[in-house]
């Protein structure tokens, strides 16, 4: 479903923060396009359809000003065998989504700090670069998948090699990393000034999606980009939104993980609480799979947490990062989130009993008891 | 006791779930004989019609029926349905069953219990998931706890009215496991608002956050359910949130007495308890969203 561009908003209803535009520049509008989405039926989107639009009440994320869009060169729209591709970190995430790109049929030029974790890619056919620049000079256009903002910032911003220092007119760099909606829009104002567009593009889904092309990418920022990768995406992803200017995105993205990081906190009190009181956490993850609250991320979760096992899908130190700045977000526009702060607290003391590198399911253990409880299964 | 599936079932309290459950029985024609009970009388006649006994009090459905199973509105019902005069328990011999599956805190369902079993009878304590749909259908939930013998004498009643039961384990077991679910779905729907919140606030369609929570892990009915609601602010109830709050309250008290963290339990309480202060008592707890509005 298409939403076209919405009606000009009165300043009266303009936020104070980072989001409000210059009082010189054009109406602000937003677009929210929901492109192919090739998952199986969603039951509630009658029921979401069916709700009657409200009037915007505020101005979505502001545009770039149009003169600065005039800028790009035309992008060419990527296609196997005919587009290059570069692909930067090749983390948990990184490397099943580069995978997915070779068995589309793109040529992919992958960059990794450590190069070592370049290996089994460069076997399976990638072409593995010297620096990030070097990958981005090579390809049409680059994805990033890096672990925070910091490390967003110094593989596209470090002088002499950073990613930038590769882009031209005609090149795109896609930014997969999840960070700050601030973060973002550094990274895509020095993309911008080199001639190049930008997309901010973090992802919904960890481990097993990314190696299944399952991924939801929530994006923002050039929407020419974001058509020129959309075969690409589709070959990672099973539906991609397209939010506005960059921002939105990463902002989209910190609000769905800080949902999600409440919800296993939640559910790991849940489990914890019961322990407590003699009842079996399996038939908990049973009752609850049965229900209102049933979710895949507790069936999938519950009976590993249930014997206190945490391998890795999304690594809890990530996790946590995101709470810290939905919470960060949550100051910026003075939204109260005392549920999110509990939960991300208990994120913190799991971290602080070195399981940052553990699923944050291990959030259990900040509320579990210390010692194995006996004979619990 | 006699083979199964000649059992002679009765049931007290037809209110609209009640009415539903002992419909499903009497349709499953898999008992001797179906005897009703409800304290306003006329609830009886349309199962009666269907083919159901009625008994002028619950101690005579019980002196009438192998098993007997309650389904009361709250601790307060299901106490006056077996302690009052002519109450279940009147009707309680060697032998008998009493199944309640009424959702009460774990001090009521002890009490019950440990009278129907001190006049001899056996007794199961047999709360619900689901609301009124999954009554009708046949497709609740069913959390079983008590005496293991007459839990699985009544797995062919179970198994007409809901969809999965379990046994959980000795009487109060049940009513822990509704708790401790009740409890997540509390403080789930907490962090839900808090979510929808945020992405207002932060210039984000809510429908998109919606859709977005609808396509992955994290998806669950009850955020498809209530989002929209929640969206339009109206919030009609299906469960109200004086309950949940009451839920989140009972939780919270057993983890002091445990000594449980339970810190996102506890600030998801003070959400409702906002909204309760806010006049929101008696709509669905999804009005929690009031708060972060606050």
């Amino acid at each position: 479903m298409a939403l076209l561009s919405r009606a000009p908003v009165p300043a009266l209803t303009r936020r104070s923060g980072p989001y409000t535009a210059p009082p010189s520049a054009p109406p602000q509008f937003g677009r929210h396009i929901r492109h192919a989405v090739a998952y199986g039926p969603a039951p509630f989107s009658a029921a979401v359809a069916a709700v009657p639009r409200a009037p915007a009440s505020r101005p979505l994320s502001a545009r770039p000003a149009r003169s600065a869009l005039a800028c790009h060169a035309e992008l060419v729209v990527a296609a196997p065998s005919k587009t290059v591709l570069g692909f930067l970190g090749i983390g948990i995430m990184g490397v099943a989504m580069t995978r997915n790109l070779i068995k589309a049929g793109y040529q992919v030029v992958v960059w990794n700090r450590n190069p070592d974790k370049c290996k089994a890619l460069a076997e399976e056919g990638a072409q593995v670069a010297a620096s990030p620049r070097e990958a981005v000079a090579a390809a049409t256009y680059t994805f990033a998948m890096l672990s925070d903002p910091e490390a967003a910032l110094h593989v596209a911003l470090r002088a002499g090699d950073g990613a930038v220092a590769g882009l031209a007119p005609g090149k795109g760099y896609v930014d997969v990393s999840t960070v700050d909606a601030a973060t973002s829009r550094t990274i895509a104002s020095a993309v911008r000034a080199a001639g190049a567009a930008f997309l901010e593009a973090p992802v919904s889904g960890s481990k097993g999606p990314a190696e299944q092309g399952k991924l939801i990418f929530l994006t923002a920022g050039d929407e020419a980009l974001f058509t020129a990768v959309s075969a690409p995406l589709d070959a990672m992803g099973k539906a991609k939104f397209f939010l506005g200017a960059e921002g939105a995105g990463a902002n989209m993205k910190l609000v769905v993980n800080m949902v999600m990081g409440a919800m296993m906190a939640s559910f790991a009190e849940g489990l914890a609480l019961a322990d407590k009181v003699g009842l079996r956490q399996q038939d908990v993850i049973d009752v609850i799979g049965l229900g209102a609250i049933a979710a895949p991320m507790f069936a999938l979760k519950g009976p590993a947490m249930a014997k206190r096992a945490y391998a890795p899908a999304f690594p809890l130190k990530h996790q946590q990062k995101d709470m810290r700045l939905a919470l960060a977000l949550g100051d910026e526009v003075a939204q109260p989130l005392p549920t999110a702060a509990a939960a991300n607290a208990l994120y913190v003391a799991a971290r602080r009993q070195g399981l940052g590198d553990s699923d944050f399911s291990a959030v259990l253990e900040a509320v579990a008891e210390q010692q194995a409880a006996a004979g619990q299964q | 006791m006699a083979d199964a599936t000649k059992l002679s079932v009765g049931f007290v309290g037809l209110g609209i779930m009640g009415e539903a459950m002992a419909r499903n029985l009497l349709k499953s024609g898999l008992f001797s004989s179906v005897t009703v009970w409800n304290r306003t009388l006329s609830k009886c006649d349309a199962l009666v019609a269907e083919g159901a006994l009625s008994a002028p009090t619950p101690a005579d459905v019980v002196a009438a029926c192998d098993v007997t199973f309650g389904m009361l509105a709250d601790p307060e019902a299901a106490l006056a349905a077996v302690f009052n005069e002519g109450g279940v328990l009147a009707g309680i011999s060697a032998g008998k069953g009493y199944v309640d599956m009424s959702t009460v805190d774990e001090a009521t369902s002890t009490k019950i219990g440990e009278a129907v079993t001190a006049k001899g009878g056996k007794f199961v304590e047999g709360p619900v998931s689901g609301s009124k749909k999954p009554a009708i259908d046949g497709q609740l939930v069913i959390m079983g706890a008590g005496d293991k013998e007459l839990y699985e004498l009544v797995q062919p009643a179970f198994a007409v009215m809901g969809k999965k039961s379990f046994y959980l384990g000795a009487t109060g077991a049940a009513a822990r496991m509704k708790l401790v679910v009740n409890m997540v779905m509390g403080s789930m729907m907490g962090a839900f608002c808090e979510g929808m919140a945020l992405a207002d606030k932060s210039g984000l369609e809510q429908t998109a956050l919606l859709e977005i929570l609808g396509l992955g892990a994290m998806a669950n009915p009850m955020f498809a359910m209530k989002g929209p609601g929640i969206m339009q602010r109206a919030y009609p109830p299906a469960f109200p949130l004086k309950h949940q709050q009451k839920d989140l309250r009972l939780a919270l008290a057993l983890g002091d007495a445990l000594n449980q963290p339970l810190p996102v339990a506890a600030a998801a309480n003070e959400a409702y308890k906002t909204a309760k202060a806010l006049g929101r008592g008696d709509q669905d707890f999804a009005a929690v969203y009031e708060a972060t509005q606050k």
